[in-house]
């Protein structure tokens, strides 16, 4: 029975290998034995998004993927989201200004959710950003500043977008 | 919870997950996805000895197009089918069904063939195959079976499927010109499993049904067809369907924490109704 198992992945941006039980999440995993303590350990049931990471670019439920799936991934979790030289994304600058965090419980995997949402460069309103984060609940903001800080952010990088079509710095 | 230690292992195919099945003697699970099974580990709900990971076999993912069916491999994500072009345009009631599962991360994980054999009565893929007259085919390393959607969905979680077998890919017939589909579901929050949900596929002539399927799920202990309500409808316009569709017969709900029977048998018409109306208006559209 070879309960234990080497895994390798790459955690924003770091090569990580860590032989450990075969049996445990991509949480746990980064969790308990990579020590990467952004994502967060709630329902267990794939349903409150507190655990959201990306997985080579897509999001998943860590709580409900096991390490051992996922071997040679990149993962991304929300600390992965900040610029090389520490600086935040303009999503999380987004939450920032928009004070769309309150104990922050949720947030790294809001932040996780909604960098996949708009990944896709489309424009949504606000009941399409509601619809989107369906999966991620928050016991504290009543989700406003959450929707708020993204559909700013989604704004921010159009107008980025346009202004570089027209050789207009940021 | 923490989910105690078993021993995982990694197929390399499905038949290669067949072979290690019949290994085991009746003692390993199948993953794919493990969005149904990965939730139930962690309520304590399900304690297994051995996990056999089919999530990284690349054979079974993806849909092709054959003469008169879709085949669709059964590590075909949800994702896949919300998006995929061929299923746009020859099934779109499968997309629309996919779009109800779950949450965007759930989605992504989750495949077909996970989906069916795990069998939630309340299930959108399940109740949309027994719908469209999916036939499902299963694998045990040598011998191939085909078995159709409503044989293949015995009751809750239980399948057709032997120990030692593997659903490989399902064949979903792809319709013809004039057809129209249907598909809503009542739900306590979005990506909540259904309270009931119901599907139909509707062929019109002149704004009249000619041919139509309906089927509804989380009213039974499985997907079933509703072949009275489909007899009773024969020549039925869109704005007759109120008038002609009665209680609807031979359906076993449960009373749980999100409904009790009697609302699901009330949601059970409400449901049969619209969807034959949507199915109705999207064929009309169609001709
Ligand atoms: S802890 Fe993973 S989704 Fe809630
Ligand atoms: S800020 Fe507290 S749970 Fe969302």
């Amino acid at each position: 029975m070879s309960a234990d198992l080497t895994t390798t992945l790459v955690v924003n941006g770091r090569t990580v290998t860590r032989t450990a039980g075969a049996h445990l999440s991509l949480l746990r995993w980064l969790r308990d034995v990579a020590d990467v303590l952004d994502p967060k350990y709630a329902c267990g049931e794939g349903v409150c998004g507190a655990c959201a990471v990306l997985v080579d670019g897509e999001p998943v439920s860590s709580c409900i993927v096991l390490a051992a799936q996922v071997d040679g991934a990149r993962v991304t979790t929300a600390a992965g989201l900040t610029g090389p030289g520490g600086e935040l994304s303009p999503l999380q600058r987004a939450f920032h200004e928009h004070h769309a965090a309150q104990c922050g419980f949720c947030t790294p995997g809001m932040l996780i959710c909604a960098t996949a949402m708009l990944a896709d460069g489309m424009t949504r309103t606000r009941d399409e950003i509601r619809h989107e984060l369906h999966g991620n609940l928050c016991r504290c903001t009543g989700y406003q500043q959450v929707v708020d800080a993204i559909e700013a952010a989604q704004g921010a990088a159009q107008g980025a977008a346009q202004g570089a079509a027209q050789g207009i710095p940021p | 919870m923490f989910v105690e230690p078993f021993r995982y292992e990694r197929a390399e195919s499905l038949s290669d997950a067949c072979a290690r099945l019949r290994d085991s003697g009746g003692t390993a699970k199948l993953v794919a996805g493990g969005q149904s099974l990965l939730p139930m580990m962690n309520l304590g709900l399900v304690e297994l000895d051995v996990l056999i990971d089919v999530s990284r076999v690349t054979e079974a993912r993806g849909v092709v197009e054959e003469e008169g069916y879709l085949r669709i491999g059964a590590l075909t994500r949800h994702r896949d089918l919300e998006t995929d072009p061929l299923v746009a345009r020859h099934q779109p009631l499968l997309a629309a069904a996919a779009r109800h599962v779950g949450n965007a991360r759930v989605r992504n994980r989750g495949t077909v063939g996970g989906s069916l054999a795990h069998a939630d009565p309340s299930a959108e893929l399940p109740l949309a195959m027994t719908c469209l007259g999916a036939e499902y085919e299963l694998i045990d390393g040598a011998l191939a079976r085909v078995v159709p959607a409503h044989e293949f969905h015995v009751s809750s979680f239980t399948t057709e499927l032997a120990d030692h077998e593997v659903l490989a890919s399902v064949r979903v017939p792809t319709l013809g010109p004039g057809w129209g589909w249907g598909f809503q579901e009542v739900s306590r929050r979005p990506g909540d499993f259904a309270i009931v949900a119901a599907a139909a596929l509707v062929r019109t002539a002149g704004g009249e049904m000619v041919e139509s399927r309906v089927a509804l799920g989380g009213a039974s202990d499985r997907p079933i067809r509703l072949g009275a309500v489909e007899a009773s409808v024969t020549g039925a316009r869109a704005e007759d369907l109120e008038a002609r569709i009665g209680p609807v017969e031979g359906l076993d709900p449960v009373t749980d924490t999100n409904a009790t029977a009697e609302h699901r048998r009330r949601l059970a018409r409400v449901l049969a109704v619209r969807v034959l109306a949507d199915a109705c208006r999207r064929a009309d559209e169609a001709a």
